[in-house]
C-alpha cells in the first residue's frame, strides 16, 4: 500500500512537470491519437480497397487494431517507460536508481509521465467503441470477460517484448533501435489478419516475433476464426495467459540483466 | 580547405555508423524483414483482387518496397551521437555551433548531406537486390529511370528542408519530440509510406495536394512505376522544384533568426 501511495504522489509531480510546458504537454496528447489514427487510417485504407481481407468481413478486422491498440495504450500509460533505457544509461541515471530505496525497474516506470498515452487511450476506446457498435455478434458477459482478458494479455506480451529489448540496451544502449522498429511492426503488422499473408511470413510473426498472440489469435477467437489461424485452438485461445508467462519470463531477464549491469564507467 | 572541412563533417554520422557494428547489423536485419513483409503483405492483398486504384499488383509490391528502401535514406541515428540541434539546446551546446569557423547552417546540411549518401548506399544496394529477385519492376524505360532520379533528388531535398524546419523550431520552443514525431507520422501518411496516396479517398489526395510531403517520395515512386506518365512529369518536377525553392528560403531566413536568440549563458 506504501508502494503505491509512493508511486502516485510520484505520478502526480511527474504530471506538474509535463504540464509546465504547456505546449509540448498537448502536442503529446496530440502525438499518441495521430499516432494511432495512422493505425486506423493504414486499416481502413487497406479494407475499403480489398474487402473481405483474409476472409474476415471488415467488422471483424476492426476489432484486431481495436483490440491491439487498447492494449497498447494500457501498456504505455503502466509499463512504457522501457523505451527509454538506453537513453537513461548513457545518461548515468541508471546508477542513480540503483543507489535509490526504490525497486530499479519501478524508478524506470516512474521516471516521467506518458503523456501520449491519454491520447492512444482516447482513440483506441473510440476505435473499440466503433467496432463493438459494427459487430454482429452477440456479446455476452463470457466474450466480453475474454476481451477485458486479451487486452490485459495483449499489455503484457508487449511489455514482455519491450522489456527484453531494454535487456538488450543495459549491455548495448543502441538496442534501443530495435524497441523503435518492433514498434513499428506491432503498428503495422499486428492489425489484420495475419492469414492474408505467406504462411512462412505468418508463422515468423507467430512463432519468431509473438506478434499473433498480442490481437490477431484473440480476435480470431472472438470472431468464430479460430480454427483457420494455423496454429491449433487451444494455442490461440490460450494468448493472454502467454502474455502474462511472457511477462513473467521478461521480468527475471531483466533481474539478471540488472545483476550483470556494469554502468558506463565500467 | 573549404572541400575537406565540407568531407569531414558529412562522414561524421556515417562514420559512427561504422564503428557500430551491431547498429549496421540490426539495420541490415531490418531493411531486408521489412522488403520481405511489406512485399508478402501487398502480394497477399492483392491474391483475389485485379488492378485497384490505379495500380496493378506488380506496382503497388514495386511502390511498397520501394518506399521501404527510400526510408531508409535518412535513418541515421544522429541521436546516438548527441549531434541533434534538440540535444544541444538540452545541454547549452548549441553555442559552439556558432563559435566555429563553419557556419551552421552549412555544417547542418553537410551532416543531412553525409547521411543521405550513406543511407543511398544502403538503399541502392536493397535496390539492386530486390530488382535481381524480380521483387521489384525496372522502370519501363530509360526516360522513366531518368525523372525518376531527378524527381528523388528533388524529393529528398524538400524532405531535408522539411526536417530542418524543425530543428530550427527548438531555437524557439527548446523541445521539439512532440513536434517532430507528428512530422514523421505527416510525413509516412501523407507521402504514401503507409500505402499509396493513391489508395486514398479523392479529397485527402486533393488535401495533400498543397503539402510538401507528397513531392518527397510519393511523386518519384508514381513516376517510378508508371502511375505518373513521363508526359506529365515536367509539372510535377516543377512543383517539387517550387517546395525545394520556397522551403529553402524560408529555412535561410529562420537561420537568420535564430542565431539572434543564442546566448552564452555565464558570459
Amino acid at each position: 500500500m506504501h508502494a503505491v501511495r509512493t508511486a502516485w504522489r510520484i505520478t502526480r509531480l511527474n504530471i506538474r512537470a509535463q504540464m509546465e510546458y504547456r505546449v509540448e504537454f498537448l502536442l503529446n496528447i496530440a502525438i499518441g491519437a495521430i499516432w494511432q489514427v495512422s493505425v486506423i487510417v493504414f486499416a481502413t485504407v487497406l479494407l475499403a480497397r480489398f474487402s473481405g481481407m483474409g476472409g474476415w468481413d471488415s467488422s471483424e478486422v476492426l476489432l484486431i487494431p481495436a483490440t491491439r491498440m487498447l492494449a497498447h495504450g494500457l501498456f504505455v500509460l503502466f509499463l512504457g517507460r522501457m523505451h527509454g533505457i538506453g537513453r537513461f544509461v548513457q545518461e548515468g541515471k541508471i546508477d542513480i536508481y540503483l543507489v535509490r530505496p526504490l525497486p530499479v525497474h519501478r524508478q524506470v516506470q516512474l521516471e516521467y509521465f506518458p503523456t501520449n498515452a491519454i491520447g492512444d487511450l482516447t482513440v483506441a476506446a473510440g476505435l473499440m467503441a466503433g467496432a463493438l457498435g459494427r459487430s454482429h455478434l452477440d456479446w455476452t458477459a463470457g466474450r466480453v470477460t475474454y476481451l477485458v482478458v486479451c487486452l490485459i494479455g495483449g499489455m503484457l506480451l508487449e511489455a514482455a517484448l519491450f522489456t527484453a529489448v531494454a535487456c538488450a540496451s543495459l549491455r548495448f544502449p543502441a538496442a534501443g533501435y530495435w524497441g523503435r522498429w518492433l514498434e513499428e511492426l506491432l503498428g503495422t503488422f499486428g492489425s489484420y489478419p495475419l492469414n492474408v499473408l505467406p504462411k512462412a511470413v505468418g508463422g515468423l510473426l507467430t512463432f519468431g516475433l509473438p506478434l499473433a498472440f498480442v490481437a490477431y489469435f484473440p480476435a480470431a477467437v472472438l470472431t468464430g476464426h479460430g480454427h483457420d489461424t494455423g496454429v491449433p485452438y487451444w494455442l490461440a485461445a490460450a494468448s493472454p495467459l502467454l502474455g502474462v508467462l511472457a511477462y513473467l519470463a521478461a521480468r527475471l531477464l531483466w533481474r539478471w540483466s540488472l545483476d550483470h549491469y556494469t554502468g558506463v564507467n565500467g | 580547405m573549404a572541400v575537406l572541412h565540407a568531407w569531414r563533417a558529412a562522414r561524421v554520422t556515417p562514420l559512427g555508423e561504422l564503428h557500430a557494428p551491431p547498429r549496421m547489423t540490426a539495420a541490415l536485419v531490418r531493411l531486408v524483414v521489412q522488403v520481405v513483409l511489406v512485399a508478402s503483405l501487398w502480394n497477399g492483398l492483392y491474391a483475389h483482387a485485379g488492378p485497384t486504384a490505379g495500380l496493378s499488383r506488380d506496382q503497388a509490391v514495386s511502390y511498397a518496397v520501394l518506399a521501404v528502401l527510400a526510408s531508409r535514406l535518412r535513418e541515421l541515428d544522429q541521436y546516438a551521437g548527441r549531434d541533434t540541434v534538440l540535444q544541444h539546446m538540452h545541454f547549452g551546446t548549441i553555442v559552439y555551433w556558432y563559435l566555429r569557423p563553419l557556419p551552421p547552417a552549412r555544417y547542418h546540411a553537410l551532416r543531412a548531406l553525409g547521411e543521405q549518401v550513406y543511407g543511398a548506399a544502403w538503399a541502392l544496394a536493397g535496390y539492386a537486390v530486390c530488382l535481381a529477385t524480380g521483387v521489384v519492376r525496372p522502370p519501363e524505360s530509360a526516360l522513366v529511370a531518368g525523372v525518376f532520379v531527378v524527381s528523388l533528388l528533388l524529393g529528398q531535398l524538400v524532405l531535408y528542408f522539411v526536417m530542418l524546419l524543425l530543428d530550427q523550431m527548438c531555437f524557439w520552443t527548446l523541445r521539439n519530440n512532440a513536434a517532430m514525431l507528428i512530422l514523421v507520422f505527416a510525413q509516412n501518411l501523407l507521402s504514401g509510406v503507409y500505402a499509396p496516396l493513391w489508395f486514398f479517398p479523392g479529397w485527402f489526395r486533393a488535401m495533400s495536394a498543397f503539402l510538401p510531403f507528397q513531392a518527397t517520395l510519393s511523386v518519384p515512386l508514381s513516376l517510378y512505376v508508371g502511375r505518373i506518365r513521363p508526359a506529365d512529369a515536367a509539372g510535377q518536377l516543377a512543383i517539387q522544384a517550387a517546395w525545394a525553392v520556397l522551403l529553402f528560403l524560408l529555412t535561410r531566413f529562420l537561420w537568420r533568426r535564430a542565431a539572434r536568440r543564442v546566448i552564452s549563458q555565464g558570459g
